[in-house]
């Protein structure tokens, strides 16, 4: 072999760390928002007005060219703000909570009777935008059929969360959410945990297709982009799916009880963070909110998404299970304009070969080569090295390390948008 | 979002730290001429990176000196101040600065001066290189390496081939202060060595065996100038080393996923 060892990097951020035996505290905040940015695209059809009530898990607008997409409420409350930019593209959906609010109930007897009946419960439960289709890293087209699918059971990434403790006491839940899954696809179902992980939650529904994976719980091989790389790459033909576990039980919880989870296990940590703590507030939450009374005096910035990727905002992004606060002062010295100029017209800026590099992408694959294909736009070699089966997020360790301008996160998206720009048309 | 310190000054910076002492054992062993050798050309080195940087907008970087110390230990002797210039300017401007700089490269600059120096100016004798500055050596390949700034695979493949090598014809013992030196200063330089794990494992070795293959047949030759030309013609090879195992790779991969 000549790639074979899982390596990586621990990231050592300043700051409290939230203690897995505290009491996970509920914070439901008083505003919440279904955003998005404009490079997601998303056009959508609203289902509901300003002002209106609805209940939490409700449906709230479907996708404008797979109209059986559906995301539902976060929360039970008002709408508060449609905020839609030209071409119907989704910027921001506001709601104000509702103490007294309901739960939509769904009804999930039709979904065992067939493949398609399953699917549609998903796309009309909002639970199918959990899913994560590679290539590209986006919600899986309704008919597409994955060759395997991962479930997230580990998160390395700095400060996550244990998705175990997500799923704590919902082992029914997890076993059921599975079930479902296998239904989904005719490969494989990788349970990717730690390695120093009990036997899990396979046990609950035996399958020869159920894969154990024990993974070294070092970033990056938390993420299920090198894992997919390692075990099953992707490719245009054979997509591959990936989960959260905490996500596979709630699909799991919406079978036993035809209702959409109302919250998420986050963790709430940081250097500028005076009580780092996990969390289980609703999806799209207020950061603003969660931040009040828990942070430290002086200037701040509350990232939604871990220390390394994460983007400073209002509210818990879709797929986010950190909320990172950081110190503000230091991003405010700025370069001399020499410097600074020189360093602009050096872009990209030259990556020197180091064993720290070789570690960020976990020596899964030629790490300098898969770089130097992303900084000149060479979507061939990057193709054949496996960028297919990799999303931003999987590169972010390499970013970190190298310092690089422009980041070879953005620059694998924008890579990955193209190529299904083309595939589309 | 958090950023990181390796970018290209700071392992810049880490080399020229781990290679502080070589630098300090060669000026004792040298005395005050050493280090107005080596001002003179970190002065003609830093010329043409101000002119590059006011003609191209290119950042200069501290691997200026670790270019020039490499220069001046292992330059011919008795070489004029034209021809040093001379040798610099082509080795700085064609190894270096018309790729983009440092980190830009495809060759080692000072590998690429010392080749010129040799080939122009054959009557220039090839300096011996006191045998403290090889025990000087070890310190600072462990330190890189350490740091992960230098292969720990390249030093190992050299060592590895070097000491068989040494099994089969004892005489080649008394080069290795010289060919640690020169592994150190030119052969491990990280822009310019193989970024492939198993890349590097093939450029090590490849560079001690070229300079066993020196020593058995190239009779008359200075220790000095079979290791540089070893380190030059192992230089031209390793974007073709990385090529063949990046391929190797990609065809052990979709064999194993077929």
């Amino acid at each position: 072999m000549l790639w074979n060892r899982q390596t990586g990097l621990t990231v050592d951020v300043r700051g409290p760390v939230p203690a897995a035996h505290v009491p996970v505290e509920h914070n439901i905040t008083e505003e919440a928002a279904l955003s998005a940015s404009a490079d997601d695209d998303l056009r959508v059809t609203m289902l509901v007005d300003e002002d209106q009530l609805v209940a939490q898990g409700a449906p709230i607008f479907r996708l404008r060219h797979h109209p059986d997409i559906v995301q539902v409420a976060p929360m039970a409350g008002r709408v508060a703000v449609v905020d839609l930019a030209p071409g119907r593209r989704l910027s921001e959906i506001r709601f104000f909570h509702e103490n007294d609010g309901d739960r939509h109930q769904y009804a999930p007897n039709a979904a065992h009777k067939s493949g398609d009946a399953l699917r549609l419960l998903l796309m009309e439960s909002g639970l199918w935008l959990a899913l994560r289709s590679r290539p590209f890293g986006r919600a899986p087209l309704p008919g597409e059929e994955p060759a395997a699918i991962f479930i997230a059971g580990l998160d390395t990434k700095p400060l996550a969360p244990n998705p175990a403790l997500s799923v704590k006491g919902r082992e029914e839940d997890v076993a059921r959410g599975i079930a479902q899954l296998l239904r989904l696809t005719h490969g494989p179902v990788y349970l990717c945990q730690a390695g120093d992980a009990g036997e899990g939650f396979a046990e609950f529904a035996p399958n020869d297709r159920i894969r154990r994976l024990k993974v070294a719980p070092v970033h990056p091989w938390g993420l299920p982009g090198f894992l997919v790389h390692q075990h099953h790459p992707a490719t245009l033909s054979r997509p591959v799916w990936d989960i959260h576990l905490e996500d596979v039980a709630a699909i799991g919880a919406l079978f036993a009880t035809g209702l959409v989870p109302q919250t998420r296990l986050i963790s709430f940590a940081g250097p500028a963070v005076t009580d780092a703590r996990l969390l289980r507030c609703q999806p799209g939450a207020d950061l603003r909110s969660l931040c009040y009374g828990r942070v430290t005096h002086g200037p701040h910035i509350a990232l939604s998404g871990s220390p390394l990727e994460g983007r400073a905002r209002r509210w818990l992004g879709a797929r986010d299970r950190q909320v990172s606060v950081m110190n503000a002062g230091a991003s405010d010295q700025r370069d001399h304009w020499l410097v600074s100029a020189l360093k602009q017209a050096s872009r990209p800026r030259p990556i020197i070969p180091t064993a720290a590099i070789e570690r960020a992408l976990g020596g899964a694959l030629p790490a300098l080569a898969l770089l130097r294909a992303l900084a000149v736009g060479d979507r061939e070699t990057a193709t054949r090295l496996g960028a297919l089966s990799l999303v931003g997020e999987d590169l972010t360790l390499a970013d970190y390390v190298t310092c690089a301008a422009p980041r070879h996160s953005a620059l694998l998206d924008n890579m990955l948008r193209e190529i299904a720009k083309e595939e589309a048309s | 979002m958090i950023r990181g310190i390796w970018d290209r000054e700071t392992v810049a910076l880490l080399l020229l730290c781990a290679s502080l002492p070589i630098m300090v054992t060669w000026f004792l062993a040298e005395g005050w001429g050493a280090v107005a050798r080596l001002v003179f050309v970190t002065l003609c080195i830093g010329i043409w990176q101000l002119i590059w940087m006011l003609a191209r907008a290119q950042p200069p970087s501290f691997a200026v000196l670790l270019t020039a110390l490499a220069i001046v230990i292992l330059a011919p002797e008795n070489l004029g101040a034209l021809q040093l210039v001379l040798g610099v300017s082509l080795g700085i401007v064609f190894g270096e600065l018309a790729f983009g700089g440092w980190g830009r490269n495809i060759l080692n600059p000072a590998t690429v001066t010392l080749a010129f120096l040799g080939f122009g100016f054959p009557g220039a004798p090839w300096p011996e290189l006191p045998i403290q500055l090889g025990w000087a050596a070890i310190p600072a390949a462990l330190v890189a390496a350490w740091f992960g700034v230098v292969s720990a695979r390249l030093l190992l493949g050299a060592g590895v081939v070097f000491a068989a090598a040494v099994w089969i014809d004892p005489g080649l013992l008394e080069l290795w202060p010289t060919v640690l030196i020169v592994l150190v200063l030119l052969v491990a330089d990280p822009v310019a060595s193989a970024s492939t794990p198993v890349g590097a494992w093939v450029n090590g070795a490849l560079y001690a065996g070229f300079v066993a293959l020196f020593h058995a047949t190239w009779q008359g030759s200075a220790d000095v100038q079979m290791a540089v030309s070893a380190a030059f013609l192992v230089s031209l090879a390793v974007p073709l080393i990385d090529e063949a195992i990046v391929s190797l790779w990609v065809a052990q991969r979709r064999r194993k996923l077929d």
